[in-house]
């Protein structure tokens, strides 16, 4: 195992609807390691997205510590704009690329926003793309133009373009079929085990397990690690 | 900055098909917008120029209400009776009846001392005799009437020309040549000599300025002198020897005789002398007294205080004077535009309120359907001010579009739409014609000569024509216009803005990107 990059300490988040409170996070503590591919399992409903996006400061937790990087983000004085363009990287279960922009585009758009140069932008984004197997005339592609699992590559690209600490995958195959789900969890699976990221998945297929180092299942919010 | 900008607009050009439907609606709402303002700026400085061309002269005169007054009393008598009446007046009688139909020169001064007036001139017309020359025009009329079995009728001085003989011509005395309005409208022009100074006025000086075929026909030249008598005077100071300094030509006679008039050879305007207004009182014996005292205002805006004066200066006159001023035909000719004006700022109103509710409604549309590209943008770390800035470009690429054509077609329809506005109006001269309508408005134009003096008299028709251009409207492109077009984009854009911005701000990309 390599070292800690993410550490998740008694996090709770509650969401107020109008039936009542639900708890989407019941005391979440885990931790997660760079070269590794950390998974949460569970069914639909059970807060994996939700502590996904608390980890990428998309929500707001009621309670707890998140520590990326050593940066407790959480921390008042933490400049969450710059933590979600250095440190994490997202992919999402429906791509989630801008659509009037090309493949290339869409991978550039993140570094375009942290500053990069443009002509690093596009040497980076080429390099990136054809790492996933995206090259030739996808890089004009339009997302409309692209099947679902070269969207998803797309999309892993433009999470790795700034090179962030953590990647933070929500389902990256529910929206795929199998054969080109298998692929996308190798690529990832790939980042992690010989770049060196740290990958959290957050899925309800199981299957994906077998590429995880370490597994945890949720369930109303409670987290457990799988073979603890 | 520069990337905000290159997003903005990258952004603008990929969404054309949503962004080219504001577009359009945009640019017919602008369109009429600055069609609108077009017509408004246009209406404005034409007003603004005919406040400087007409409105803005007045002149002191015997009213036409004692004019009438003294024509229905002549009316209730016989000739004979006033030929009997005229010849029992005693020498005061016939001074006072003289100067019956004149303005003293006294309520002239004093109104010319008002801070609204810029320019005062006095003006005495009146017949005068002139021993040794022939007026060919007044043979002519004299044969014509006694061909229809008329005589001369009588009458006192002023403007009118009781009295008169074949060595009658009529003499208009002002302050300065330049000052009178025959030369100042253009009707005659100076050919030889110079025109009389207000130094000549001040001291008096005998000179005159005679029309060419006159002096053509009489042998004149600039130097001569022709003698005149003194009206009412006998013994040594019955005439007086002026010096003729300058020689005019009639503009319209000049026209008239190379185009091969037809008819009579009447040539009135041969039959008219200029001196100084002092040189003219002391012929027609009526010193301090005027046919009218003439006045330039410096805006039409101030005719209401001027009349409020001069009904100070001349009270315990009761109604024997008046104020005339061109104030009838200034609004004749700007109450169109004034019109066009005020439809113009309504229909600018409501189009720009239409462009707002466009702008409003389309970013509200506009920004719904592309949430999830806002919670995109925020989620791979973009700044609320990175995202604001983006779609602030684009607004505003989408409104420079829609305002630059525009513009355009401003160019294009402006000018119809302008015409389409303008309500149609009548020249002031048929519109005060109807005023005067009927009957009695006959017999009051043809006692008061409702021409002002500043029109030139019945030979100039230059003011009348001026006033026919004047009354068009020309919606002509010009720099406030593209100013204006400017500010309009600025706060379109900014309004437009009002919506993304608050959109943006209040976003929570884990709700949006959650949504499939």
């Amino acid at each position: 195992m390599s070292d800690e990059i993410l550490s998740v300490a008694d996090v709770s988040k509650t969401f107020q609807v109008k039936a009542g409170d639900v708890t989407a996070i019941a005391d979440a503590t885990f931790t997660a390691e760079n070269g590794a591919v950390t998974t949460i399992v569970g069914p639909s409903g059970s807060g994996k997205t939700t502590l996904l996006y608390v980890i990428g400061s998309l929500e707001k937790p009621d309670t707890g510590s998140i520590t990326v990087a050593g940066r407790d983000i959480l921390d008042s004085s933490t400049d969450l704009v710059r933590y979600r363009r250095e440190n994490v990287g997202f992919v999402f279960q429906f791509f989630n690329l801008i659509p009037t922009l090309t493949a290339l585009e869409n991978v550039m758009l993140s570094m375009d926003i942290a500053g990069v140069s443009p002509s690093e932008q596009n040497r980076r984004a080429t390099e990136l793309l054809a790492k996933m197997g995206v090259d030739g005339r996808l890089l004009k592609a339009h997302p409309n133009k692209m099947s679902g699992g070269e969207n998803q590559r797309v999309a892993i690209a433009r999470a790795l373009a700034n090179d962030p600490d953590v990647i933070l995958a929500d389902e990256p195959t529910g929206n795929l079929d199998t054969a080109t789900g298998k692929t996308v969890v190798d690529i990832l699976s790939a980042l992690a085990h010989e770049e060196g990221k740290c990958v959290l998945m957050v899925t309800h297929d199981e299957s994906i397990l077998d590429v995880s180092d370490r597994a945890f299942h949720m369930s109303d919010g409670k987290l457990t690690e799988l073979n603890a | 900055m520069f990337r905000a900008f290159h997003r903005g607009f990258r952004s603008f050009r990929r969404n054309y098909a949503r962004n080219i439907v504001v577009v359009v609606l945009l640019f017919v709402c602008l369109t009429f917008s600055m069609s609108m303002l077009a017509v408004k700026l246009a209406a404005d400085n034409q007003v603004s120029t005919i406040k400087q061309q007409v409105g803005n002269y007045g002149q002191i005169q015997i009213s036409s209400a004692y004019q009438m007054k003294q024509f229905e009393a002549q009316r209730q008598q016989s000739q004979a009776e006033r030929q009997a009446a005229a010849r029992s007046m005693t020498a005061a009688q016939a001074q006072a009846n003289r100067v019956e139909n004149l303005v003293p020169e006294s309520l002239t001064d004093q109104f010319a001392k008002d801070n609204y007036v810029k320019t005062y001139d006095k003006v005495l017309e009146t017949g005068i005799t002139m021993s040794n020359l022939t007026n060919t025009t007044m043979t002519q009329l004299f044969a014509l009437r006694q061909g229809a079995g008329e005589t001369g009728g009588g009458g006192g001085g002023g403007r009118g020309l009781g009295g008169l003989t074949q060595n009658s011509f009529v003499f208009g005395g002002n302050t300065s040549g330049t000052s009178a309005s025959d030369f100042t409208t253009g009707a005659k022009k100076l050919v030889s000599g110079k025109l009389f100074t207000y130094a000549d006025y001040q001291n008096a000086n005998p000179v005159v300025v005679i029309e060419k075929n006159l002096a053509d026909q009489n042998s004149l030249k600039v130097g001569s002198t022709v003698q005149a008598q003194v009206s009412g005077a006998t013994g040594v100071d019955s005439t007086m020897d002026l010096k003729v300094i300058g020689i005019y030509e009639t503009v319209q006679a000049e026209q008239q005789s190379q185009s091969g008039g037809q008819g009579l050879n009447i040539n009135p305007a041969g039959n008219e002398f200029y001196a100084p207004v002092s040189v003219v009182q002391k012929l027609n014996a009526t010193p301090g007294f005027l046919s009218l005292g003439s006045y330039y205002f410096d805006s039409v805006d101030n005719t209401p205080a001027l009349k409020v004066t001069f009904k100070k200066d001349a009270v315990g006159s009761g109604s024997k004077y008046e104020l005339a001023t061109d104030l009838t035909d200034y609004q004749a000719i700007a109450d169109p535009l004034i019109k066009a004006k005020n439809t113009s700022l309504i229909g600018l109103a409501g189009a720009l309120g239409a462009c707002a509710v466009i702008i409003l409604l389309a970013m509200v549309i506009i920004i719904s359907g592309r949430t999830r590209e806002l919670g995109i943008l925020k989620a791979i770390g973009s700044t609320d001010g990175q995202v604001i800035g983006q779609f602030a470009v684009e607004i505003l690429c989408i409104c420079l579009v829609a305002i630059i054509l525009a513009m355009g077609a401003t160019a294009l329809i402006g000018q119809s739409l302008g015409n389409w506005i303008l309500p149609k109006s009548q020249p002031a001269s048929q519109q005060q014609a109807q005023n005067q309508g009927g009957p009695a408005g006959g017999l009051v134009r043809a006692f008061t000569n409702q021409q002002l003096y500043n029109k030139g008299g019945r030979f100039n028709t230059a003011a009348a024509a001026k006033q026919q251009q004047a009354a068009k409207l020309n919606v002509v492109y010009r720099g406030s216009l593209f100013l204006y077009g400017i500010l309009i984009l600025v706060g379109l854009s900014l309004l437009g803005m009002a919506i993304p911005l608050v959109w943006i701000i209040r976003l929570r990309p884990a709700r949006v990107l959650s949504m499939e």
